[in-house]
């Protein structure tokens, strides 16, 4: 019984590290209808930018606190910034030609992104300071969850619910749902639609240097490739709870995370990816919009 | 307006240049060192696979984010198949084949219902399920791979050198290149194109959509597997790291980046993809990033690929082609044998389909007598769309019976309504758009065609005169609709009318019983419509039964035998034009009293 709510424990938080990520993918594919490849290298570079900025602060000596708060939010905005030049300059120009001509520029910009950080950060592993977060926890239905990883699982709640109120309650939150229905139409309305899609860039890259950093955190490595399982996991989270749908992503990050953490555990770690695509394949045969997913109906 | 004909220039290039692109990779392996033949082998790996998944992605529009998959089941096959049962090279093909293909099969059967991008995620996680497969098992070698695979060798010769290797995998593209272009030239190629372009449409008119998805599947994946056992066999060694979801990417990017659907472009798409890293390879650690670059930089420049398809044709009917096809049919053989039988030509009884709360259509029941042209009228909303939806199979019906000439089409998909002889077209247009005009109306001939797969992929005689018949037929429908001077053109690229008429033509050309017309008339100009009448007087002397929706009461009024009143999904009227138009209830609720004027009760909102 520990045992398994220490594996539940682990995986809800590296969980949440991959629904921010999925609320990205989410949200732009949700607006756009792109999968945006170069998604899970914007994490990889808030995960860097984090580190950047811990290297500065620390060397000026700030209090811990303060420094772990500057680098989540020169990371955020940075990485918001990133993506919403991206999205301006590499996909863009694009949105009226075929899917697939942006989903190569996707691409591209995910090996760009990828090899510019070989080239500024070298091809080996960063680390962050050590000890730099404490290691204090509690006993918890005899598993050991650390003060760290509620603390993130908090922040990363706290984030989510965030989005969620911003995008329902919200002027700019409603256009961007009306845009995810009917892009000509919101446009019809007076809705910038350019102006919109780049705030959902913001926000989403935003998102992915939050996660970048808390993972960087977390586990103390970070590499430039670090990007990649990440989205490819995120993204298989988004789809699991239902590719545009917000909550869906939510819970697919958690999902994913959990059942990771739980087939690492109990069967092998080797094995653990088959095990998640496995599920998302039979989630899919038999749930084909994922789990919030709601059917399109097609008009004739 | 552009000629339909190709320039001088264009003609040129089509007529020699394969030829002298033939010569040049012939030539190749003689003017550069060994690196760069070992580079040209790896184009011309990619081109392979390029070509294979260029069915899949450039033809079917399934977006495949693991391709690689086929390529590893390919290249473990022939791998293990000559080390441990010391097996040639060529004896494992077939065995390749046909394992990447049961694996299309099994991957592709229970998901490609699903919509692309679900598609999409679903073909990467096998991909990857795979490679960790691959990765973790112990016969196949593990993360290591597999060892001391031996080269091809063919007559005693054994393929050792680069350059014989070179020529091998020439050997192999051109193989690829030749099957796959007699397919996309098929009636299964026709039928993909035009699943990209529009697939419910494309169900509609009559492709049986799931299965015609899978065989660009298995293809795919039996080209994948073919490239799989030729890369085994020339590096003598494999690994896991060689099926990676990147080389995944890396091929789906030659397809996109060439150009979909375009033969030269995925040849094209391989020789960047591959070649021009290599090229960079003096600029060092900047090498990918200065590729990326030029990747997003070559997409904004030329987001069709650098090589697009063409999608206008030349004209198979013009003045160019004179003789080629033999004497045009005369509209005569058009006209619908008589296939006898007494009673309705269509009998719609105690229809009903609900959507949440509301019932769209409520006990709905009328009869078509073979031969005449009946309309279904009615306000927004009243339910004839739906009507039209549930006969056709496009919407599942909650209740009632549909029979064409005494024959059940209940619970029948589109395409099967289709083959049993009844075709539609759609209140808004959907033509394929990328696609000229004749492979529209060649797409409704789909369920009439005979030739099978397997006479697709090889172009048996049986094929080639199926193919000359279909074409005949096909420009006697579009004299028939008045669109054979435009045949070669983008389905697009025609006025609005002339779109609304080829979509009578594609129906048309399924050689229906009945025809269900929705809304032809919609957005047409009086002369327009006045032609449109004409037209459809026409149809129905060719013994093809015509239903149809439209708002527009002159043309309904004088152009039916029979009038069917719709209100709030009930009808509420039946009968002759003369007993519509006097027709109390009618009359109230919509065609109006006098004190309206003629335009008002002519033009419904729509």
């Amino acid at each position: 019984m520990s045992v398994f709510v220490q594996y539940l424990v682990n995986g809800l938080t590296i969980g949440s590290f991959y629904a921010l990520v999925a609320l990205g993918y989410t949200m732009i594919y949700g607006i756009i209808r792109l999968i945006n490849f170069a998604h899970g290298d914007l994490f990889m570079v808030g995960a860097f930018a984090g580190w950047f900025v811990v290297g500065i602060a620390a060397g000026m000596h700030l209090p811990v606190a303060v420094q772990l708060l500057l680098a989540l939010l020169i990371a955020m905005l940075a990485v918001g910034l990133l993506a919403m030049g991206i999205e301006r300059v590499a996909y863009q120009p694009l949105l009226k030609a075929s899917r697939l001509s942006i989903l190569i520029t996707a691409l591209g910009v995910s090996l760009a992104l990828e090899n510019g950080a070989m080239i500024a950060f070298g091809a080996g592993f960063d680390t962050f300071p050590p000890n730099i977060l404490p290691l204090s926890g509690f006993q918890f239905l005899g598993a050991q969850v650390g003060d760290v990883q509620l603390a993130m699982f908090v922040l990363s709640v706290v984030l989510m619910v965030g989005l969620y109120l911003f995008v329902q309650y919200t002027p700019v939150g409603t256009a961007m749902r009306a845009l995810s229905f009917d892009q000509d139409a919101a446009r019809l309305m007076g809705i910038n639609v350019e102006g919109v899609v780049l705030i959902t860039f913001l926000l989403g890259g935003s998102l992915a240097a939050a996660s970048g950093v808390m993972m960087g955190l977390y586990y103390t490595q970070i590499n430039f490739m670090m990007g990649f399982l990440m989205g490819l996991r995120a993204f298989t989270a988004a789809v699991l709870g239902g590719i545009g749908n917000i909550p869906g992503a939510m819970v697919g990050g958690l999902l994913i995370g959990v059942l990771q953490s739980l087939a690492a555990g109990y069967i092998s770690s080797q094995w653990q990816d088959v095990i998640v695509f496995a599920v998302l394949i039979l989630v899919l045969v038999f749930k084909p919009t994922g789990i919030f997913g709601e059917r399109v109906v097609e008009r004739m | 307006m552009v000629a339909t004909r190709l320039g001088p220039a264009q003609s040129l290039i089509t007529r020699y240049g394969p030829f002298v692109v033939l010569l040049l990779a012939l030539a190749f392996p003689l003017g550069v060192n060994a690196y760069w033949v070992t580079v040209g082998i790896g184009i011309l790996t990619f081109a392979m696979l390029g070509l294979g998944l260029n069915l899949v992605v450039g033809y079917a529009g399934l977006l495949d984010l693991g391709y690689a998959a086929f390529y590893a089941i390919g290249a473990y096959t022939t791998a293990l198949l000559t080390t441990v049962f010391h097996m040639s090279f060529w004896a494992t093909l077939p065995f390749a084949v046909i394992f990447s293909a049961l694996a299309g099969v099994i991957v592709g059967y229970p998901t490609l219902r699903l919509r692309s991008d679900y598609l999409a995620i679903v073909t990467l996680g096998f991909g990857e399920i795979v490679r960790i497969t691959a990765t973790n098992l112990g016969f196949t070698g593990g993360p290591n791979g597999i060892y001391g695979i031996p080269s091809p060798s063919l007559f005693g010769f054994q393929f050792f050198s680069q350059n014989s290797q070179y020529y091998l995998a020439l050997a192999f593209v051109l193989f690829v290149l030749f099957f796959t272009r007699q397919l996309a030239h098929s009636r299964l190629g026709r039928a993909w194109l035009s699943l990209r372009e529009d697939e419910s449409a494309s169900e509609a008119v009559g492709v049986p959509s799931v299965r015609v998805k899978l065989w660009a599947y298995v293809f795919g994946a039996i080209f994948g597997g073919l490239a799989g056992a030729f890369f085994a066999a020339r590096l003598t060694a494999i690994s896991p790291d060689s099926f990676t979801y990147t080389q995944s990417i890396n091929i789906l990017m030659v397809v996109v980046l060439g150009g979909m659907a375009s033969f030269p472009g995925v040849l094209l798409g391989a020789a960047v993809v591959i070649g021009l890293p290599e090229m960079l390879r003096f600029m060092q650690i900047w090498r990918l990033f200065v590729f990326a670059i030029g990747l997003i930089v070559l997409m904004l420049l030329r987001p069709q690929g650098i090589w697009p398809a063409a999608s206008r044709k030349e004209n198979p009917f013009g003045p160019g082609q004179a003789g080629k096809l033999g004497p045009p049919l005369p509209l005569d053989a058009l006209r619908r044998e008589e296939t006898g039988g007494e009673g309705a030509a269509l009998r719609v009884t105690g229809l009903r389909r609900r959507f949440g709360g509301v019932t769209a259509v409520d006990d709905v029941g009328f009869e078509v007598r073979r031969g005449e042209i009946c309309s279904i009228i009615g306000p927004n909303g009243a339910g004839k769309t739906t009507v039209f939806n549930c006969i056709t199979g496009v919407t599942r019906t909650d209740a009632g019976d549909v029979q064409l000439d005494g024959r059940g089409l209940n619970r029948r998909q589109p395409h099967q309504v289709v083959a049993a002889g009844l075709s539609r077209t759609f209140q808004g247009i959907r033509l394929f758009k990328n696609m000229s005009v004749y492979e529209n109306v060649l797409v409704g001939m789909y369920p009439h065609q005979r030739a099978s797969v397997l006479d697709s992929l090889i172009h048996t005689g049986r094929q080639r005169r199926e193919e000359r018949e279909s074409l005949l037929r096909c420009q006697a429908w579009l004299r028939f609709c008045g669109l054979e001077e435009q045949a070669g053109h983008r389905a697009s690229e025609l006025s609005y009318g002339d779109q609304r008429r080829l979509e009578i033509a594609r129906a048309l050309a399924a050689q229906p019983k009945v025809l269900l017309l929705d809304e032809p008339a919609a957005g047409m100009n009086p002369s327009e419509k006045q032609s449109l009448m004409g037209l459809v007087r026409r149809i129905r002397d060719l013994g093809v039964t015509v239903v149809l929706i439209d708002h527009d009461m002159n043309l309904v009024m004088g152009v039916s035998d029979h009038v069917v009143v719709l209100d709030r999904g009930r009808k509420i009227a039946d009968g002759t034009p003369q007993e519509i138009q006097a027709d109390e209830r009618v009359v109230d609720a919509y065609l109006g009293r006098d004190e309206q004027t003629d335009e008002e009760v002519g033009a419904w909102p729509s």
